[in-house]
């Protein structure tokens, strides 16, 4: 039994072994590529994946003020900050009324949402770029742009916030009425204390989404340098035919992205498993 | 229950503040187009009609005129002139627009903002919002129709006109116009391709079928782009054509087409035969390619290129094809790449505009951006300079283009037809197919070309 | 429960209009004036917040339409008719070239039209709700009951009506940013707003559902043929990135949570990874990694495995396969993750009876871990399905929906989904009129399946079924 127990033990670690290199492997590389010398085929693609030759060429280019990288990571930066604040406040506010609140409209309002979430985002762009235009939040303006958009419509996205309310029990809030604590005492001194997973969840998903928006952040900066995210600068030099040799510069600047979002994700694994389970059990 | 009334009313007059945003905020100086067709400006002004600025400008004009004899003091206005170039010729682009300025002191009011974009990328942002689009900016040839039919151009007249037809060589002169008109203003006669090979592995860069031979020899990769503007080597270099007519308003009205002919044929079986090599690659981006030992690209990657391959860095025309014992050199596009003026509402800026635009283009600066980046020069006095007489990669490109058609306009269809045409023979889709079977896709594609016309 | 809710709907409707019957022939002088002057009424009985309140929105809802709404809404049925034309400039008496006289912008006009109906109809409800409060404050002070005062009416919003407080950005937020874009994109795809008709230099105008028409049209240039292609590969994709995901994950959970397995953390961590790195990153490059010239390719070959480059992204079918199985790569740690927790909550003793039933470790998955895990995570697949049929990054950054195909026709490749082909379709050709068609039918897609599934739920039917 035990030696039958060790065998299928073994095996188990032989399969995560092998797992861990498939899952590590791209970015193994990546993190090579960027520490290419330039001097090294140009900084293009190459089909191998130690470097001949180690430099920090890349990283030199993309802390250069030429290369407007810099400015690209402090938009983004901006952005994830404003988003995460202004969506986790959007956030819990709708969830509690859903949760707590009982009013005319609530089960209207709440099928509504669920129906205009099944419209594709992509589709309104071309609209809300006329629309953020009118306010000048548009080319030059798109940073606070983007960073109105994201949090406008981000009371849609209740459904996990509003799972964890709901588990939270009513009698809580029943006993401190009757204390003649008014709805919004209880909203700030209950439940938002208590709510502190959620608000870590919800904060750590608004803070990642930007890093990766490429699609609007590009439509809404239409080519104006100074407004772009990392992601559409980044995926303008692998995209676009002008930029040759961008290669390893693209790598180099992946890396200096994946690195900050990767390290706060793992600190804050906990609260994101909790809420992606919870999300997924209730739906 | 009643009191709910409250916090509505209070949200509407919030939202009802959100949209005086949009009614007011607007009244921004250094308007340029925006005023005239911006209806929230024409809000302000409390007119009802829209066009008021727009007619008060033609109104200005008309004043202009009247005043000819004292235009000494004309005002040329003030604001910011936008550009959009390629992100090699943003720096050369700066400098010469500050010499522009110190050479034109009464055009000082403007100043000039430059932005890093691609000539294949311009198009599509600039035709996505026109207002906002720069006042200047430079793309590729193949984009031309389309900007025109987006009313993304103004139309260049009078000397400005005879400047573009008569300081370029023909071919960026002919393509400077759509019907009649001329649109832009020619940058490069460089748009074309030729072959960078390793001297060291290519032993006859003369012969296409002696290229991969090699290169599978040598184990290199061999890149040759089949897409739209790449596969026109072959198909034009059978003998075949395809060609389109259009009207002032970027309107396709007639169609030359013979891909769906025995030459046709020749050329799609050539392709297929290239692409069946396992050293083959689709690709047109030095920057892209791995481990290749020969390239068929533009002089804009010349510098990588030459990075990569070293003191093995050598360059010639395009090589010849043999299909069915026949042999054919190698043809395709050469094309140019224009700098456009966008539509503008204000006479005093477009006369800037039209200015700066016909320094940029002229021989000086021309001259500046072969030295710095290595575009070639469509200004004949340009063409004629040693240095640029003596470059090796333009050489090959010269060569190159007494093989070439002069692009002339395509409708967008035409390119991504043609892209689904080249990734469908090089995906291996037609493999085996007998001739007659080619020739049914061949006459498939021919139609939809046809359909294009109206 | 729906027809009831649309039902109500109407009744509520049909008692509004009672009531603003009731209130007129009833009402007194100050109620009958408020029809007009909103707010009125409250004033009067010194219920000054609402009434001011109700007076400023009156006040800003008709300062809105006469400086701004209305020029809009006049030519919503034309979408504008004023071309844009140029006129010969003159600068310093000599002809330089022509200026741009701009006409009408058919895109703002249906864009603020569309924003000046809703305005419109939150009045209206506003002022039935002004008229309402009126009247029914009078029946109070006739009743000789008190009306709250304006403190009460005030901190009433932090108590009774905080969902009020609450709601109303967020509510404005998506209506704005959301149901507007919608309903203006909706409209588009009755226009013939593309790249020929591209305000603000040409006009566009409606045409009724000729674009549906050319959406299932097949042969010729008409778009049936490939739309019927991608929405059969949108869903071959959906499911497969769907299950293959689900229980790939689950397995990897699994062997995760097996007794005796040491570092359980650092296995997580490290599938987490692809969560935490930014998919424009990861994608991008292993999208290159599979090329015909990349990495993968070059190993196999330089090692002799195999003589020629596979073609993952250039054959059709391939490129199917080889994007089903980088998703899994992409997919398999959220599962993992979302089971592992769940795993654990199966109550071992079941394990233990089955174990001593005889059942072998595959029974008992079919048995006793897969029943449960369908059923508390439902929701999730669901959730999953359609998110996948929207699933725009791992496409796009992959293989951005190559090969091509001469048999597609607007710009469509192989393994581009109805997402991907409506973002190519805006960005690439501002076919706005067939990415509008377009993008209804992924609603309609959508919105078909979750219907369906939803109702065939078991977690969703019987919240206590599994005991």
């Amino acid at each position: 039994m035990t030696s039958k127990k060790k065998i299928s033990n073994a095996i188990t670690y032989v399969v995560l072994v092998l797992i861990s290199i498939i899952w590590l492997f791209p970015f193994v590389c990546l993190v090579l590529q960027s520490f290419r010398s330039y001097n090294e085929m140009g900084g293009g693609m190459v089909d191998y994946i130690i470097p001949k030759k180690f430099s920090l060429d890349s990283y030199k280019f993309l802390f250069d003020p030429s290369s407007n990288f810099i400015s690209w990571y402090k938009n983004t930066l901006i952005i994830s900050v404003f988003v995460t604040i202004g969506q986790t406040i959007f956030v819990l506010c709708t969830s509690y009324v859903l949760s707590r609140m009982r009013f005319k409209g609530r089960e209207l309002l709440m099928r509504f949402w669920l129906i205009l979430g099944m419209f594709p985002g992509f589709l309104s762009m071309i609209c809300l770029y006329f629309l953020l235009k009118q306010f000048g939040l548009t080319q030059e303006g798109a940073v606070p742009g983007l960073i109105l958009i994201s949090v406008a419509s981000s009371g849609m996205g209740y459904y996990i916030c509003k799972g964890f309310f709901d588990t939270l029990p009513k009698a809580l809030d029943e006993a401190a009425r009757i204390d003649g604590a008014t709805r919004a005492q209880i909203f700030f001194g209950m439940i938002i204390p208590l709510a502190k997973p959620i608000i870590i969840y919800q904060a750590l998903v608004a803070f990642m989404g930007p890093w990766c928006d490429y699609v609007f952040a590009s439509y809404v900066a239409s080519g104006t340098s100074a407004s772009y995210n990392v992601a559409v600068g980044l995926q303008r030099w692998l995209f676009t035919g002008d930029y040759q040799g961008y290669f390893t510069r693209f790598c180099a600047g992946g890396v200096l992205v994946a690195v900050p979002v990767t390290i706060l994700f793992m600190c804050l694994q906990k609260y994101y498993v909790e809420g992606v389970t919870g999300g997924a059990v209730k739906g | 229950m009643k009191k709910r009334v409250l916090a509505l009313a209070m949200s509407t007059a919030m939202i009802a503040s959100v949209l005086t945003a949009c009614g007011g905020g607007k009244d921004t100086p250094a308007q340029d187009t925006n005023n005239a067709a911006d209806n929230t400006a024409a809000a302000n002004n409390t007119a009802t009609d829209n066009n008021a600025p727009a007619e008060n400008n033609a109104a200005d004009n008309n004043a202009a005129d009247n005043t000819a004899a004292d235009n000494q003091t004309m005002d040329f206005g003030s604001g910011e002139i936008k550009i959009w170039v390629p992100d090699a010729v943003t720096g050369v682009t700066q400098t010469l627009a500050d010499s522009f300025f110190s050479e034109h002191p009464e055009m000082a009011g403007y100043t000039v903002k430059i932005e890093p974009m691609g000539e294949g990328d311009a198009a599509g942002k600039v035709i996505m919002d026109v207002e906002a689009a720069p006042d200047l900016y430079a793309f590729a040839q193949d984009q031309m129709a389309r900007l025109v039919a987006a009313g993304a151009l103004t139309t260049i007249s009078g000397d400005y006109a005879t400047f573009v037809q008569d300081s370029n060589d023909s071919g960026a002169a002919a393509a400077a116009k759509v019907g009649n008109e001329v649109y832009a203003f020619p940058l490069t006669s460089d748009n074309g391709y030729f072959l960078y090979y390793d001297k060291s592995v290519v032993t006859d860069p003369s012969s296409l079928e002696q290229i991969v031979a090699d290169c599978e020899a040598a184990g290199k990769n061999f890149y040759f782009d089949t897409g739209s503007w790449y596969q026109t080597a072959f198909f034009f270099g059978a003998g075949c054509e395809l060609t389109f007519d259009t009207d002032e308003d970027g309107n396709f009205t007639g169609i030359n087409n013979t891909y769906a002919s025995e030459n046709g044929l020749k050329a799609m079986k050539a392709i297929r035969q290239m692409s069946e090599s396992k050293i083959y690659m689709d690709g047109s981006s030095v920057g892209d390619a791995v481990n290749w030992a020969a390239i068929v690209d533009g002089t804009w990657d010349s510098s990588s290129a030459k990075e990569v391959l070293g003191e093995n860095y050598a360059c010639a025309k395009l090589p010849s094809f043999t299909v069915d014992g026949e042999t054919f050199q190698l043809g395709g596009f050469g094309g140019f790449k224009l700098m456009g003026v966008k539509p503008q509402a204000e006479a005093g800026k477009l006369v800037v505009c039209l200015e700066l635009a016909k320094y940029l283009s002229d021989t000086d600066a021309q001259l500046t951006r072969f030295n710095e980046v290595g575009w070639g020069p469509s200004n004949v006095k340009a063409q004629e300079d040693p240095a640029v007489q003596g470059d090796e990669a333009l050489s090959a490109l010269r060569e190159q283009l007494q093989y070439t058609v002069p692009q002339g306009q395509y409708p967008g269809e035409y390119w991504s037809e043609a892209d689904a045409l080249g990734e469908t023979i090089c995906g291996g889709n037609f493999k085996g197919y007998t001739d007659e079977q080619l020739m049914t896709e061949l006459e498939a594609f021919a139609a939809k070309m046809d359909a294009l016309v109206q | 429960m729906k027809e009831n809710q649309i039902a109500g709907f109407f009744k509520g409707i049909g008692n509004a209009f009672g009531l603003i019957g009731t209130a007129f022939s009833k009402g007194d002088w100050k109620t009958k004036l408020s029809f007009i002057i909103m707010g009125f009424g409250s004033i009067m009985r010194k219920q000054f917040a609402r009434g001011i309140a109700f007076l400023a929105v009156e006040i800003l809802y008709i300062w809105y339409i006469v400086s701004f709404g209305a020029s809009y809404l006049v030519k919503f049925g034309s979408l504008g008719t004023v071309a844009t034309h140029e006129e010969p400039a003159y600068f310093n008496g000599i002809e330089i070239g022509k200026t741009t006289v701009f006409g009408d912008n058919s895109f703002l006009i249906l864009l603020f039209s569309v924003m000046t109906l809703f305005i419109t109809v939150l009045f209206i409800i506003i002022w039935y709700i002004n008229v309402k409060n009126n009247y029914e404050s009078q029946l109070k002070l006739e009743a000789g009951k008190e009306l709250p005062s304006n403190k009460q009416d005030l901190s009433s919003l932090l108590d009774h009506n905080f969902d009020k407080t609450l709601l109303s950005i967020p509510v404005l937020g998506v209506f704005m940013f959301v149901v507007v874009p919608i309903v203006f994109m909706i409209l588009v795809a009755f226009t013939n707003y593309d790249a020929t008709h591209q305000p603000p230099t040409n006009l566009f105008t409606w045409v009724g559902f000729e674009n549906f028409k050319n959406l299932l049209s097949i042969g010729g240039s008409g778009f049936g043929s490939t739309f019927f292609t991608i929405l059969i590969w949108t869903l071959v994709w959906a499911f497969f990135a769907t299950f293959l995901n689900y229980f790939g994950g689950m397995a990897v959970a699994i062997l995760i949570n097996k007794k005796g397995i040491k570092f359980k953390k650092l296995w997580r961590t490290i599938l987490v990874m692809t969560i935490a790195v930014p998919q424009f990153v990861s994608l991008l490059y292993i999208g290159k990694m599979f090329a015909k010239d990349g990495l993968i390719n070059g190993y196999l070959m330089k090692w002799g495995w195999i003589d020629s480059a596979i073609p993952f992204w250039t054959d059709p079918l391939l490129a199917k396969i080889t994007i089903i199985i980088i998703n899994v790569w992409v997919g398999i740690p959220y599962v993992m993750l979302i089971t592992t927790g769940l795993l654990m909550n199966i109550p071992e003793d079941l394990y233990e009876s089955a174990r001593i039933d005889g059942a072998n470790p595959f029974q008992m998955f079919m048995k006793i871990t897969l029943p449960y895990m369908l059923f508390v995570t439902g929701p999730y697949l669901l959730t999953s399905f359609t998110g996948n049929l929207n699933n725009f990054n791992v496409i796009y950054l992959l293989t951005t929906g190559s090969p091509l195909s001469t048999e597609l026709t607007g710009g469509a490749g192989r393994t581009d989904l109805l997402i991907t082909w409506l973002y190519k379709l805006t960005v690439n050709d501002t076919n706005y009129r067939m990415a509008a068609v377009i993008g209804i039918m992924v609603f309609v897609v959508t919105a078909v399946i979750s219907l369906v599934v939803y109702n065939i739920l078991p977690s969703v039917k019987d919240e206590e079924g599994f005991q």
